[in-house]
């Protein structure tokens, strides 16, 4: 079991950003997608454009449309860039106002589900989804139309 | 609800000021492109058929990632009658 919480970035007029970070990390998940990336020869230009495009949807909310659909049909996991870099940064997106920014990594499988490194920063935006929303349904966490109410430690 | 010790801007490190600006043009031109095929009420699939395009490719376009080119630009602006963007 890996014990997980939920930590506010930005509280935007159009969009509020969250991210994860685990009980015995000193970094939340997008911290160390940022760590990765940031000062990477080969990917900081990739990396730049991704962080434009999330200094945006902060401004301007998180849309379907600027995001493409990883995961299942079931659940809320998208990735950015849309576009041909290789790089992608995973998120939850679970309403045009809320999105939670998970870890990320260079995809050189065709599917995400055959690197190991990757799936398994999906799995853990999928899993806390899923326990989201069921402490959602057992009244411990209140999801509004822009904003996640929980001081919770969820156990992925 | 706790908070990052950093803010989102700390967080992300300097962007270069022309990915900034590429990265806003995108966005406004896809903008655009959104709220004229709204004004048509056209979806992306029928938008994708009357330009002979594939609905991947629409899709790109409404992303505000896009590298859009003249030709591109040119295309869509004809099609609509109006101009995607102004110089």
């Amino acid at each position: 079991m890996s014990e997980v919480e939920l930590f506010l970035i930005k509280d935007g007029e159009n969009c509020t950003i969250y991210t994860l970070q685990f009980l015995r990390d000193m970094e939340s998940e997008f911290e160390k997608f940022i760590a990765k990336f940031r000062d990477d020869a080969e990917y900081s230009e990739d990396y730049a454009r991704i962080a434009a495009f999330v200094t945006r949807i902060a401004r301007t909310g998180a849309l379907e449309r600027y995001f493409r659909n990883e995961g299942k049909m079931s659940d809320s996991v998208v990735a950015i860039p849309v576009t041909s870099s290789k790089l992608r940064l995973y998120c939850l997106r679970l309403s045009d106002k809320i999105l939670v920014l998970g870890n990320g990594g260079v995809k050189k499988t065709r599917r995400y589900e055959d690197d190991p490194i990757l799936n398994g920063y999906v799995m853990t935006l999928q899993k806390f989804e899923e326990l989201l929303r069921r402490e959602v349904a057992n009244g411990n966490v209140n999801i509004t139309e822009s904003t996640i109410e929980t001081d919770n430690i969820f156990e992925l | 609800m706790k908070r990052t010790a950093k803010s989102l801007e700390e967080m992300l490190g300097p962007i270069p000021e022309r990915i900034k600006r590429e990265a806003d043009l995108s966005f406004q031109i896809s903008d655009r492109i959104y709220d004229l095929m709204q004004e048509r009420g056209l979806s992306k699939k029928q938008f994708a058929d009357a330009l002979g395009k594939r609905p991947c490719e629409v899709t790109k376009w409404l992303s505000g990632q896009h590298n859009f080119t003249i030709s591109t630009l040119a295309m869509l602006s004809a099609f609509f009658g109006k101009s995607i963007i102004s110089v």
